[in-house]
């Protein structure tokens, strides 16, 4: 089997090439602000999976399923043209599982997990953001790591167009939490070498003074 | 149908011969088989009735082993076969036993058959080979402090006449005449005379000298060392027993320490290393430098650290998927191989420090995000050996107190166990909780005191 050169299928996967895809992921919320008489509904929803970038992601996607609460009629729901979203009305927060399909048959699709968010709790550690409209956000990054892909699929992935022609942009400025994250470890990481380098020189000492005490010790029972 | 056969057989055997005529008339034709029958249904003797029609059915005429020559070794004793022949001829017969000293002619019935054979008994007159010297040997060699030849020829004649059995001897022991000796006394100038005796008499060429080597202190010794086992009060044994036990439990967590300080240096070897690595790339967070620079070090680090478990971080992220697709926060998930406390550690530290569980993964921050990790293992594993070295520090000191009351050996202060002053900066690291409870720490030392106690106990018995 071929490897780089081009079959007919290009099915050949292509060593050495990493192709990375950042993807956001997550849904909104919009209270009604009372309960819904007939079903008890308090909220609607969209969850919704899109690509980082400025980008058509159904050149490379096939399609992305969305599976929601088995109390939800058609409880997978699958979309196969952006926007890859699934919008929805209820009163509980359950764990949506989204996964995406790739025109690439060979391709295994990729699950990701996300706990619909509907209600703002303090201190969350979950990205909420209170929008416009008192809407909830909650939405999180990833990126899709492609590795050695057949040349097809590496030809798709690189051949994307815009999908929008105006600004893009997502309700987290995700830029400004890498930074703030970046910042974060790196100072953490200074902190805890500090503090090994510190522990290591006790434990030597430690070790030293075990070492001493002991020929004490053998030394005060020779005497005897 | 066999059941029958030998209930009717056994009543056949005891009772009056009437009822056996009978059988006779109504069954001439098992008469011939009878012989043939009984034994057939009780073969291997020795087993009962039952348990042989239970092992071997009617229709088969032999058993299904091979029938054995252990007729003896059943439950049941084989009475003497007193068959109906004639008796065979006996006679008054006179003989003499070649085992007496006195050729006495004596008479006893003995059948004709066996009329010239030697008398069965004599040849359990075994005799022992005492040597005997003459007595110029005995003046040129066998001379000994505390033994006159009158003692020693006494010696030699009780060893004739009680085959050489010493503890007989020793009560024989002539005290009237001669000084009192106990049997190792008697042993060793019986073991000593034969040796030098072989010696002299050892023809050349022939090397059949049996060398006697008897030491008379190990034996008394070892005598008394058995009496006093044996004499030992209930109690004394179970106090010894008592420290055995504890001394093996000593040696078990002495062994478990030094696995520990072995662990303990390769972990120091692997913070070194990580030591080393940090000063070759001085705090850049450039993403080549740090990638290019990782490897090696990191493979080193692996490699000395793999003997001390996951010490120094070495925590295995899920990592080359080879060919397919993957999600980057993948590869931030901490394995489960990680122990609850150890993730628990972790946890509690990338929380104190202000950081997401699992930050947004991009490329720089996952892989920066791992290393810290492992460096916050490195840290706890780091804690651990430092704290197991200051309970081991408080135990010597306590040891040492024991030993040589009045001294004291002085830890210096910055490992010292109570050392929660002012003066030390917060450090993170005082948020891992190393003990799981309050108590455990005190409880050790206790239990360090007793065994250093239960130490000098046994030191000051021996």
């Amino acid at each position: 089997m071929s490897e780089s050169q081009d079959s007919v299928e290009g099915s050949g996967r292509m060593k050495g090439v990493t192709v990375v895809k950042p993807i956001v992921y997550g849904n909104l919320a919009r209270p009604f602000g009372k309960k819904r008489e007939e079903d008890g509904h308090t909220h609607q929803w969209t969850v919704y999976a899109k690509p980082y970038n400025n980008e058509d992601m159904s050149v490379y996607v096939k399609k992305v399923q969305f599976k929601l609460h088995d109390s939800y009629p058609n409880a997978t729901r699958v979309v196969s043209k952006p926007p890859y979203e699934v919008t929805e009305t209820g009163w509980g927060e359950f764990e949506v599982v989204i996964k995406i399909y790739f025109e690439d048959p060979n391709e295994r699709p990729v699950t990701l997990y996300h706990v619909l968010k509907l209600f703002p709790s303090s201190g969350a550690p979950a990205p909420v953001v209170m929008g416009p409209l008192k809407t909830l956000v909650c939405e999180y990054y990833d990126e899709m790591i492609f590795q050695e892909p057949s040349l097809m699929m590496q030809q798709l992935l690189t051949s994307t167009r815009q999908i929008t022609l105006g600004p893009y942009k997502h309700e987290t400025d995700f830029e400004e939490k890498r930074q703030k994250t970046e910042a974060a470890i790196n100072s953490a990481r200074d902190k805890v070498k500090r503090e090994i380098d510190d522990l290591r020189d006790k434990l030597k000492l430690a070790k030293e003074t075990i070492a001493r005490f002991r020929s004490e010790i053998e030394k005060s029972q020779a005497m005897h | 149908m066999s059941d029958v056969l030998d209930i009717l057989e056994v009543d056949r055997g005891g009772a009056a011969s009437s009822e056996i005529n009978r059988e006779k008339i109504i069954g001439p034709q098992r008469v011939a088989k009878r012989p043939g029958a009984p034994r057939g249904s009780r073969r291997p003797e020795g087993i009962n009735r039952e348990l042989y029609a239970l092992l071997y059915s009617d229709n088969k005429e032999h058993p299904p082993l091979f029938p054995t020559e252990d007729v003896n070794k059943g439950y049941k004793q084989t009475k003497a076969k007193l068959g109906m022949r004639r008796v065979r001829p006996w006679r008054w017969t006179p003989f003499t036993n070649p085992a007496r000293s006195d050729s006495a002619v004596l008479h006893h019935w003995r059948r004709v058959a066996d009329e010239d054979k030697e008398y069965a008994f004599a040849k359990f007159n075994k005799k022992v080979d005492v040597v005997s010297f003459t007595d110029q040997e005995y003046q040129r060699h066998l001379q000994a402090d505390g033994w006159s030849k009158a003692e020693t020829e006494h010696l030699f004649d009780l060893c004739r006449r009680f085959d050489l059995r010493f503890i007989v001897m020793q009560d024989r022991w002539d005290r009237a005449k001669y000084a009192d000796r106990s049997v190792e006394d008697l042993k060793g100038r019986y073991y000593s005379i034969c040796s030098t005796l072989n010696k002299l008499r050892a023809e050349p060429g022939l090397p059949q000298t049996k060398e006697f080597v008897y030491d008379a202190a190990h034996e008394r010794r070892r005598k008394q060392q058995l009496k006093r086992l044996f004499s030992r009060s209930p109690k004394q044994i179970e106090e010894e027993q008592h420290l055995l036990a504890e001394l093996r439990k000593i040696e078990a967590r002495k062994r478990e320490r030094e696995r520990k300080t072995q662990d303990l240096q390769k972990l120091i070897n692997s913070a070194d290393t990580e030591h080393r690595r940090l000063h070759k790339t001085p705090g850049t967070v450039k993403k080549k430098v740090v990638h290019v620079g990782n490897k090696p070090p990191r493979d080193r680090l692996d490699s000395a650290s793999s003997g001390a478990g996951d010490a120094g971080g070495s925590i295995k992220f899920p990592d080359l998927r080879g060919s397919g697709v993957s999600l980057r926060s993948q590869r931030m998930k901490l394995p489960a191989s990680i122990g609850q406390k150890k993730a628990k550690a972790i946890e509690q530290l990338v929380q104190e420090l202000g950081i997401e569980m699992s930050p947004m993964p991009t490329e720089e921050i996952s892989s920066q995000f791992n290393e810290l990790r492992n460096d916050m293992l490195l840290l706890y594993e780091l804690k651990m050996g430092l704290s197991s070295c200051e309970f081991e520090l408080q135990t010597l000191k306590h040891q040492y107190e024991a030993l040589a009351p009045g001294k004291t050996l002085d830890i210096p202060s910055s490992i010292a166990p109570s050392g929660l002053d002012i003066n030390r900066p917060k450090t993170i690291s005082q948020v891992l909780d190393i003990h799981s409870s309050q108590g455990t720490p005190t409880r050790k030392r206790k239990a360090a005191l007793e065994q250093s106690k239960v130490l000098h106990k046994i030191k000051a018995r021996t």
